[in-house]
């Protein structure tokens, strides 16, 4: 494991940010804490920088305590929503500044901002000031500032949440890119879901101060195991067990007992004309038509591909993929 | 015979229209007249005067004359220096106590706050009493150690007026330092720059159009004061004694009129550069930017907080000997507690001080409306005029106290005009008061209109409310806070000043702070230490009463915004 945290601890007063939190990231993976705000992904990446203190627990990078190692001194890079360029320095000084305070020479500096900005496909701003650059490329300059000094951790705190979209979904791929090619493993705070099921090998989900699920973005949409996760992670429907083993009992097989509801994704669910329920309303997405049905399960949320040929009020019967349900902590 | 019963509207929409209309005019252009006639005019008419030559005709003869004379050149060398340095000791000391207020984490941060500001609450030749209390021949420290320190010229000067300007500069300062993203200093850090490098690469950079705007504030408030040049100057004559001699001393109008205009060039440079700094901090500042809220580090704060305290006992020694000097029997000989430098027979005794207080509350309750009309009007009216108006209104600024009172007897001075009714009489004072310190309260009105939402206004118009029923129901319950900042502001000020109304004051018509330089010129120091006092005291209750007053307001609006 190349960063441990374990058992990391944190209180605002009388709110508690992080509760015993462990997570591991390993050399050249890309992990997104994920949650609603105040769930405590922002300070968890934060006491990582070290511009915060924990109030228990324990850091390491590759076997060193980093507990008591200053922001400075612990070689890593970071990048903010708000860009934070520096904005009485050119691109190329804000760029080189990690290595100018490390008393790299001047023609070595030169040189490897001339690299990154290549790398960044914005090889002509090098003497440009901030201001006089669009949202996305600051957001470029502030990732290749970042990098420059080779970080052994890059740390992203909402970095696309400031762009318009278009912008967006470019800067997402390049930041994919980049952090495979170079291999430095990333930690990125965001709270759009799409965002890291995109970008992240492993997404670590947070609520309210723990950590509710870890795991692969296919695993933790395929298989969420708690009902937060499910509902974070697009759209569920989450049906109460009583009700299924009455009209669905083949989708009982795999019931663990207890206080647990069954999730099934809105694509998982065949639809087809019945007397089970009727559709409530339809709405086209272009690849898809979502359906709202009424059954006596509960209100359901149906996706199916294309246009699809129901309309309101129509009866349907549905007919769920046993395999593709997930049980999930209520 | 018809009964008529519908019912006839009480105004006509159009004649409703044509009221609000003229309403919206009179607003705009009853305080832009007087604006023009007791400001524009005035520095015009100074322009013209420095220009007029004695045989009649215009030209740059009395510049060269002046120019070429020993005596303006000794107090422009003076000057300049006394200038330099006050500014160089003065931007130093007000970015420490700016960096130790906006950028450390101290004990009793707003008493420090309160310690720096002290000198705005005195009148400007304070400073140099206490300091005569403190050092002079018969001071303090030279009687206890019998020693011959002497205080009356550069380094008295200098001590005087830094402690003068300090506030003023750690309020420019701490402006452009508050208006920070933490962000910025975060990347840094984890960067690798340490906190100094922090302050050399980040910190300074960002904030050098504050310091540089600092620095033109200081220096311009230096050449131009005059009560400290006259109460510690001694023989270190500076531009503004000069001016005092020639227009006073041997009415030689012209030539006062050239100097004035001479020390209008480096405030307008000055104003300029504080209209940068105040566009250009941290240039463009994104959305997401987050204030920067200093964080834990013991070195730091231990010693910029030291350094910052020991700065700020300077003025609150050199202001409390000034207090406790004024009820001391014989300073520095006998000290026991009396009360006789109170029983004050000289100079029409307090009568200057009741004087004082009607003036500075006719200037603030005139111009607190003015303020407040022009205010509306220019948010209800557009166009270039109205910008023409607003560039105008930001100007008084620029203008020296000195070299508006100047301008004053320029303009009121001219037998055969009716303008020489105002002359000599308390409502000239007035409004020289107000206009002195027009840009401020300007600019305290217009920010404080911006935050009415404009969908209030639309609202209450759509409703069917007059221009009139708009100001009286949305705009002044919505900036009572802002017209009590305003009102008490342009009172404490003028209570205060002394640069402006030196030129207009009579023997009649006498002001409170230019009593005190009197009292201080015939030698009656204790005197005039307890008028000081007595001043400070009614300033104070002032700031009292505004603080009260403010506190109300803001809570009747907050628990309007609650209901």
């Amino acid at each position: 494991m190349h960063l441990a945290i374990e058992q990391v601890a944190k209180s605002f007063g009388s709110v508690v940010a992080l509760d015993n939190v462990s997570l591991g990231v390993d050399t050249g993976e890309f992990v997104c804490l994920l949650g609603p705000s105040g769930c405590g992904k922002t300070t968890l990446l934060r006491i990582i920088a070290g511009l915060l203190t924990m109030d228990s627990g324990r850091l390491t990078l590759a076997g060193r305590d980093l507990t008591q190692v200053p922001a400075r001194l612990r070689g890593f890079g970071i990048v903010f929503q708000s860009y934070s360029l520096f904005p009485n320095m050119s691109v190329a000084a804000n760029i080189g500044y990690g290595l100018k305070l490390r008393g790299t020479p001047t023609a070595d500096i030169a040189k490897r901002v001339n690299d990154l900005l290549a790398l960044i496909k914005l090889p002509q701003i090098a003497d440009r000031y901030p201001w006089e650059l669009s949202g996305g490329q600051q957001q470029r300059v502030a990732l290749a500032r970042a990098i420059a000094a080779d970080p052994a951790l890059l740390l992203l705190d909402e970095p696309l949440s400031a762009l318009d979209a278009k912008v967006r979904a470019e800067l997402r791929e390049e930041i994919r890119d980049l952090q495979r090619r170079l291999g430095i493993p990333t930690v990125m705070v965001t709270h759009d879901q799409e965002e890291a099921l995109t970008l992240a090998d492993r997404i670590v989900c947070m609520s309210r101060g723990r950590i509710e699920q870890a795991g692969t973005p296919a695993d933790l949409y395929a298989r969420p195991t708690t009902r937060f996760v499910a509902d974070f992670m697009g759209v569920s429907n989450l049906i109460e067990p009583s009700r299924l083993s009455a009209l669905l009992p083949q989708l009982m097989q795999d019931y663990p007992g207890g206080d647990q509801l069954l999730c099934l994704r809105p694509e998982h669910l065949a639809v087809r004309p019945g007397t089970l329920g009727k559709v409530m309303s339809t709405t086209f997405l272009g690849n898809i038509t979502r359906l709202k049905l009424d059954t006596p399960l509960g209100m359901l949320v149906a996706e199916l591909p294309g246009q699809a040929d129901f309309a309101p009020g129509d009866g349907i019967d549905i007919a769920p993929d046993p395999a593709r349900g997930a049980w999930v902590a209520a | 015979m018809t009964a008529v019963s519908a019912v006839a509207p009480r105004v006509t929409p159009l004649a409703r229209e044509r009221a609000d209309r003229i309403f919206d005019l009179a607003c705009l252009w009853i305080p832009a007249a007087a604006l023009l006639l007791f400001f524009v005019y005035p520095i015009g008419m100074m322009g013209y005067r420095s220009l007029l030559l004695p045989d009649g005709s215009l030209g740059f003869g009395n510049f060269s004359q002046i120019i070429g004379s020993r005596s303006f050149l000794r107090a422009l060398v003076n000057s300049l220096t006394m200038g330099l340095a006050t500014t160089a000791v003065t931007v130093a000391l007000g970015l420490l106590l700016a960096f130790a207020l906006h950028r450390c984490r101290l004990w009793l941060r707003i008493v420090l706050l309160g310690a720096i500001s002290l000198p705005v609450i005195a009148p400007s030749l304070v400073q140099g009493l206490g300091l005569i209390f403190l050092l002079g021949r018969n001071g303090l420290i030279n009687k206890t150690f019998g020693l011959q320190v002497e205080i009356y010229g550069f380094w008295g000067l200098l001590i005087a007026n830094s402690l003068y300007a300090l506030p003023q500069a750690a309020m420019i300062i701490g402006a452009a330092l508050r208006n920070a993203d933490a962000r910025l200093f975060e990347a840094a850090e984890v960067m690798g720059a340490t906190g100094w490098r922090r302050f050399i690469d980040l910190t300074l950079p960002n904030i050098r159009f504050g310091l540089l705007s600092a620095t033109f504030v200081v220096f311009t408030v230096t050449i131009t004061d005059f009560g400290n040049a006259a109460v510690i100057g001694g023989d270190y004559t500076v531009l503004a004694i000069e001016i005092y001699n020639q227009v006073i001393g041997q009415m030689n109008l012209n030539l006062g009129a050239v100097v004035g205009m001479l020390l209008l060039l480096p405030t307008v440079l000055a104003f300029y550069f504080e209209r940068l700094a105040t566009q250009r901090q941290f240039g463009t500042q994104s959305e997401a930017a987050v204030p920067y809220r200093p964080g834990h580090d013991p070195w730091r704060d231990g010693i910029i907080g030291t350094l910052a305290w020991l700065v700020a006992l300077a003025p609150v020694t050199v202001v409390g000997v000034v207090v406790y000097a004024s009820f001391m029997r014989l300073w520095p000989y006998r000290l026991d507690f009396t009360l006789r430098h109170y029983d004050i027979k000289l100079a029409g005794g307090y009568d200057p001080l009741w004087i004082s207080i009607g003036i500075s509350a006719a200037a603030a309750g005139f111009g607190t409306i003015f303020l407040l009309f022009l205010g509306v009007a220019l948010k209800r009216l557009g166009g270039p005029a109205a910008r023409a108006i607003y560039f105008v209104s930001m100007l008084p600024a620029a203008v020296p106290g000195l070299v508006l009172g100047l301008a004053y007897v320029f303009a009121f001075n001219q037998p055969g005009t009716p303008l020489i009714l105002l002359y000599g009489s308390a409502a000239l004072l007035a409004m020289c008061n107000f206009y002195h310190y027009h840009t401020q309260g300007f600019a305290t009105m217009t920010t404080g209109l911006r935050q009415i939402p404009p969908a209030l206004e639309e609202a209450a118009t759509c409703i069917g409310a007059s221009a009139w029923a708009v100001l009286r129901d949305v705009y002044i319950p919505y900036t009572l806070p802002t017209l009590i900042s305003v009102f008490f502001f342009l009172f404490m000020s003028s209570m205060v000043t002394l640069s402006a109304v030196i030129f207009l004051v009579t023997p009649n018509l006498m002001l409170a702070a230019v009593t005190v330089m009197r009292l201080d010129e015939g030698g009656y120091t204790a005197q005039a230490a307890a008028f000081s006092t007595a001043i400070m005291l009614v300033v104070t209750a002032a700031l009292l009463l505004a603080r009260g007053t403010l506190w109300l307001a803001q809570r009747r609006i907050r628990l309007s915004a609650e209901a």
